[in-house]
């Protein structure tokens, strides 16, 4: 036997690399999906099948595909990005340097300031920790809360991102702007506005101190004025809306006019 | 008959038979003599072909096509929201990273209250060249960031952004958010001012509240029960390792995903 053959007295084709090319034998993508099992094959299935439907759907379309599919960003957009950017960080600089933040008195354990505050951004969080008067309590545990005001306080931010986060699963269609869905518009502006009242509660005592208010209003306020900006929102949509849908339709379909 | 080899493009034919000024003349053969050397035309060439290219009339967008801007054009400052907040991200990183060489987290005490890290702020601010103005940029960029994002938030809510096919890039955005927040806070604990620790006693408060796990999440993030040095080293760990990473790979994610299913425009 010499090094020119194999075993079974064929020609070594390899190049003696032992590097075997794919002959028939070597199995398609369909033979490897017909030979998978379980959730692979679901994979494999599944890739198939909405390939096909892609491929079906651009059939049956007559949207005449552009090659860019989104916005272009370059480079007819660059100069006016780059003017705006450098804009931007102008400000940014002005801004620092025109009203540079300065430094409270060191760390003193010993000392509780007057008022504590976070940075404005987590105002809304704070004053969510502050909600303990609507803290139930449960006639059935004797009049006991059910869970202490500080477990209620992070229970209330974990609610309140837990709802924005589900917005898109609880919004669905294809209605883009305000005045095409006047109730979600609305609760995006009393959103807003709670995220100012609620904003407003862990200063109560400065409130009650500068304004004829006492706490309990206050406390009134932060859920009362999101509800009145909620329907004034509403009511300026839904009177809008008509003619601004006919506007929209008169559009839409002077674009594409029903078959 | 020469023995010299005739020139194809015999330039010198060519530049007899133009009637140039001197100028025109000595322009040209340094233009021919470097070309010959530097192959410069080709430059050219990749000049024109940019110039062209760059002057290709696009696409257009969907604002162009359907002819609304006289509806739109004054909502385009809002789309420019998400930029602004990754721009203002970018100066802060870089003024952070600047700031980084001046600043140790640090409770050791150096005279009365402050603390090593108080006193670093202080030396920033009052004795490094600039140091004032870059910890104003770093602060400002900061805020501004935080201010870009929650309205760029607003704005993806207003206009309807975050439906189908986008869900995942707005919990995306949530979780941005809330890093951003984390992100602040961690920044506002470092000069260990007044403000700081008691932000962070509020932190700590809030964290052990949390029902079965509040402990361990209290001593994971704040060291202890306590504010100290530990506290101070895992928010300075936080500010300037972890987040920096995690978040610029989200916000590259986000971007991507933007890239990939194009801008929502209202409809």
């Amino acid at each position: 036997m010499t090094d020119d053959t194999t075993t079974d007295g064929e020609p070594r084709t390899d190049g003696g690399t032992g590097i075997v090319p794919q002959d028939d034998q070597a199995p398609t993508w369909t033979e490897r999906k017909a030979r998978t099992q379980g959730l692979a094959r679901l994979t494999y299935e599944y890739f198939e099948r909405s390939r096909r439907e892609d491929e079906d759907l651009r059939h049956e379309s007559d949207y005449v595909e552009r090659d860019v599919l989104a916005f272009p960003t370059w480079p007819h957009e660059m100069i006016r990005n780059l003017a705006i950017t450098s804009f931007f960080i102008g400000a940014m600089f002005f801004i620092s340097a025109a009203i540079p933040p300065h430094i409270p008195s060191p760390a003193n354990p010993d000392a509780t300031p007057a008022v504590i505050l976070p940075d404005w951004y987590l105002y809304w969080s704070f004053g969510l920790l502050h909600l303990d008067p609507i803290n139930p309590e449960l006639a059935l545990l004797g009049g006991e809360k059910l869970m202490s005001d500080r477990v209620y306080g992070v229970l209330a931010n974990l609610v309140v991102v837990g709802f924005i986060a589900i917005v898109p699963f609880l919004n669905k269609g294809s209605a883009r702007r305000p005045v095409e869905e006047p109730f979600w518009a609305a609760l995006g502006v009393g959103g807003i506005v709670f995220a100012f009242t609620i904003s407003v509660l862990p200063v109560q005592n400065l409130v009650a101190e500068t304004f004829p208010m006492t706490v309990p209003e206050l406390f009134t306020l932060t859920f009362i004025l999101p509800v009145v900006a909620f329907f004034l929102t509403y009511s300026v949509l839904k009177t809008m809306r008509e003619g601004y849908m006919f506007e929209l339709n008169r559009r839409y379909y002077r674009l594409r006019p029903p078959k | 008959m020469s023995i010299e080899r005739k020139d194809e493009f015999d330039r010198d034919e060519w530049l007899a038979e133009r009637d140039l000024s001197p100028v025109e003349e000595v322009y040209l053969i340094s233009l021919m003599w470097l070309d010959k050397r530097l192959r410069i035309v080709d430059y050219l060439e990749l000049l024109e072909d940019m110039y062209y290219k760059t002057n290709l009339q696009m696409p257009k967008s969907h604002t162009e096509q359907y002819n609304l801007d006289n509806k739109f054009w004054y909502w385009y400052p809002l789309y420019a929201l998400g930029s602004f907040s990754t721009i203002a991200y970018v100066v802060a990183a870089i003024t952070g990273a600047l700031l980084g060489f001046y600043y140790a987290p640090s409770t050791a005490s150096t005279e009365g209250m402050r603390t090593v890290a108080y006193s670093n702020v202080l030396f920033i601010m009052g004795d490094l060249n600039f140091g004032f103005f870059l910890r104003s940029l770093h602060r400002w960029s900061a805020q501004v960031m935080t201010a870009a994002v929650f309205l760029h938030m607003l704005r993806v809510y207003f206009t309807g952004a975050y439906k189908e096919p986008r869900e995942l890039n707005w919990i995306l955005g949530i979780v941005l958010i809330s890093l951003t927040m984390v992100f602040g806070y961690t920044g506002y604990l470092l000069p260990w001012s007044q403000l700081s620790f008691w932000a962070g006693q509020i932190g700590v408060e809030m964290a052990l509240s949390i029902p079965l796990v509040g402990e361990w999440v209290a001593q994971l993030i704040f060291g202890g029960f306590t504010l100290g040095e530990a506290t101070l080293q895992r928010m300075y760990i936080l500010h300037v390792f972890i987040l920096p990473f995690v978040v610029t790979a989200l916000i590259a994610v986000h971007i991507g995903i933007v890239w990939m299913q194009g801008i929502a425009e209202p409809h």
